[in-house]
């Protein structure tokens, strides 16, 4: 299974990386992962770091994107806050991506009312329109950068659990698995080896299309204030924080936003280019 | 054959409304653990702090709080058959007239948007299909992008400071009932049905432009031209009537995302609707409310989806006879 998918897509990614389509999304993807890495590096200053000498100053050479209300360089907090937003966007998507799968692959496996049981308790999940549910989890669980993952991992948990399952039920019918299963080894081995390795690809082509997703969610519970808590730079509180200043420093709340549609951008282009690569009907 | 039809739709929606049950359940369950989940006494959760002993005690004995969690949920939605919601915590006021209150600026929210994301995204979609590799496709689908990219948030932000501050033609926040004034309840209605349609238009934009690329291949779509009929009537009256199926679906589901999507959209614009009563009653720690408003958009958006399925199955004779 894994060879056959992988000849075509093989030859069909040198085609891909040159197309100035996923050069674009990996440019703004590499731009924002170096940003959050080398972000001490990058700037002279501290993202907490305040002026009060220097409140609500226009873009300048000393602060290419201006100052906020506390005189905080805002280039330097757009950068840390690239940190928070990769941060989330990972962790989330790895924690959902890998409890959906594995119990998205149990259920496929195993069937009958372990699958109904399961899958059912995915489709709750499924009814609640997933802001709503992300905030009702932070809501419950107070307002931190931990439970902004966590919430957001819940609401990510059926998209893998569904993806798996319907990958898992293709998989255990394939020729090598019957005869896994014929020599007596148990399901948690099939699972573990011949199983879960199989349905990894289109896992984590829906991981990068999420990861753009997460991003945006959290920049949405940062932005009510339910995501990391002042003075933590995050561009979804940042742009909180410039509502209250749109006629005064209307520069407050062009660059956060800017960075987190940049970035969302990134992802979803690299997302879509993953899925075209992996699977070329849906392109 | 018209019964066959109905007797087909008859059984496909009551199987519909027979799955909906445990789901319903289940959002129940979660919307009544929500409160439960709170660290601390369950009672301070739904009373406040200040609350008399007396209430307290008849808190206790209504929700059966000394007995176990099934007793307790049991408890619970005899209260919420009979319309019993609670009272706010912060208000005093009974939690159903509040939620039914912001229901309808909601409503008018998110059908605004939906409006102005098929305004959007149909012409554009069949456009892009029917010009496909063009300059006008390319920009169609780099225009969708954006779209699916740009959180909701910074769009209205951006129009804010476009239209409300730069050229101040249109109000940044408040709401003006429909029959108090209506052309006030217009103008604070289009920045708001902008932003939360900009996210909508580009995903049905995608859709139309990806369903239309398949139908336009079709051999009725070859016959129509075929037979000489005007471009526009073989797009509009073949072509589209066609690819419509799929689109209704993505509406109906995003319709459902649009619900999630007003508690952004209605906090920065101050629309008096569900998500900004969601979001108010979460830092007031008003959990009556918010378990309310929880549950019914939840609901809503269960029935949303329901009612998706059912005007598909309506729209296309192929679902009904299967």
């Amino acid at each position: 299974m894994s060879a056959a998918a992988s000849a075509p897509a093989s030859a069909r990614l040198p085609r891909l990386l040159s197309s100035p389509r996923a050069l674009l999304g990996g440019g703004l993807v590499a731009l924002a992962i170096l940003a959050a890495i080398l972000a001490p590096v990058l700037t002279p200053y501290g993202p907490n770091d305040t002026d009060f000498l220097a409140i609500l100053q226009p873009p300048s050479l000393a602060h290419p994107f201006g100052t906020d209300d506390l005189g905080r360089d805002i280039l330097t907090r757009v950068i840390y806050g690239a940190r928070v937003s990769l941060v989330v966007g990972l962790v989330s998507v790895l924690a959902s991506l890998v409890v959906g799968g594995i119990i998205g692959s149990i259920a496929g496996y195993v069937s009958g009312w372990t699958d109904t049981i399961i899958m059912r308790l995915m489709d709750v999940i499924f009814a609640f329109p997933g802001v709503l549910l992300a905030l009702a989890i932070t809501a419950v669980l107070g307002p931190s950068l931990g439970n902004a993952i966590l919430a957001i991992a819940v609401v990510n948990l059926p998209v893998f659990a569904r993806i798996a399952r319907a990958q898992t039920m293709v998989v255990r019918s394939l020729d090598f698995v019957e005869a896994k299963r014929a020599l007596g080894f148990g399901p948690v081995n099939i699972l573990a080896r011949s199983i879960l390795p199989n349905i990894a690809a289109p896992m984590m082509v829906q991981g990068s299309l999420l990861f753009a997703a997460a991003i945006i969610t959290e920049s949405y519970l940062s932005f009510l204030g339910l995501g990391a808590q002042p003075p933590t730079a995050t561009w979804g509180n940042m742009l909180r924080d410039a509502i209250g200043f749109l006629e005064l420093a209307p520069w407050m709340a062009w660059f956060s936003g800017l960075a987190i549609f940049l970035t969302v951008l990134g992802f979803n282009v690299v997302g879509d280019a993953l899925r075209d690569l992996f699977d070329p009907r849906t392109g | 054959m018209f019964c066959a039809w109905g007797g087909n739709l008859a059984r496909q929606l009551v199987g519909r409304l027979v799955s909906l049950i445990p789901i319903l359940f289940g959002v129940s369950v979660v919307v009544f653990l929500l409160v439960r989940l709170i660290p601390g006494d369950p009672v301070v959760a739904l009373l406040g702090m200040e609350a008399t002993p007396e209430a307290v005690a008849a808190l206790r004995a209504r929700y059966a709080l000394d007995d176990p969690w099934a007793v307790q949920y049991l408890a619970w939605m005899k209260n919420l058959l009979t319309g019993d919601f609670g009272r706010s915590v912060q208000s005093g006021r009974e939690v159903l007239p509040l939620l039914m209150g912001a229901l309808l600026p909601t409503l008018w929210l998110a059908l605004a948007a939906t409006l102005v994301s098929l305004l959007i995204a149909i012409p554009t979609g069949v456009i892009a299909a029917t010009r496909r590799d063009t300059a006008a496709d390319a920009f169609a689908s780099l225009l969708s992008l954006f779209g699916l990219s740009m959180p909701s948030f910074w769009i209205g932000v951006l129009l804010i400071l476009l239209f409300s501050i730069h050229l101040p033609l249109l109000p940044a926040s408040g709401y003006v009932a429909p029959g108090e004034d209506l052309g006030r309840f217009l103008t604070h209605l289009v920045l708001p049905a902008i932003t939360l349609g900009t996210a909508l238009a580009a995903a049905i934009m995608r859709m139309t432009r990806s369903t239309m690329l398949e139908v336009l291949q079709a051999d009725y779509v070859r016959t129509a031209r075929a037979k000489g009929l005007p471009h526009r009537t073989v797009i509009w009256k073949h072509a589209y009537r066609n690819a419509q199926i799929p689109i209704i679906t993505l509406i109906g589901i995003q319709f459902g995302q649009v619900l999630g999507g007003v508690v952004i959209t209605e906090t920065i614009f101050s629309w008096p609707g569900i998500g900004k009563l969601t979001v108010d009653a979460i830092f007031a720690r008003d959990y009556p409310v918010v378990q309310g408003a929880v549950l019914l958009t939840a609901g809503l958006f269960v029935f949303i989806n329901l009612v998706t399925d059912i005007v598909y199955t309506i729209v296309d004779p192929r679902l009904r006879l299967s």
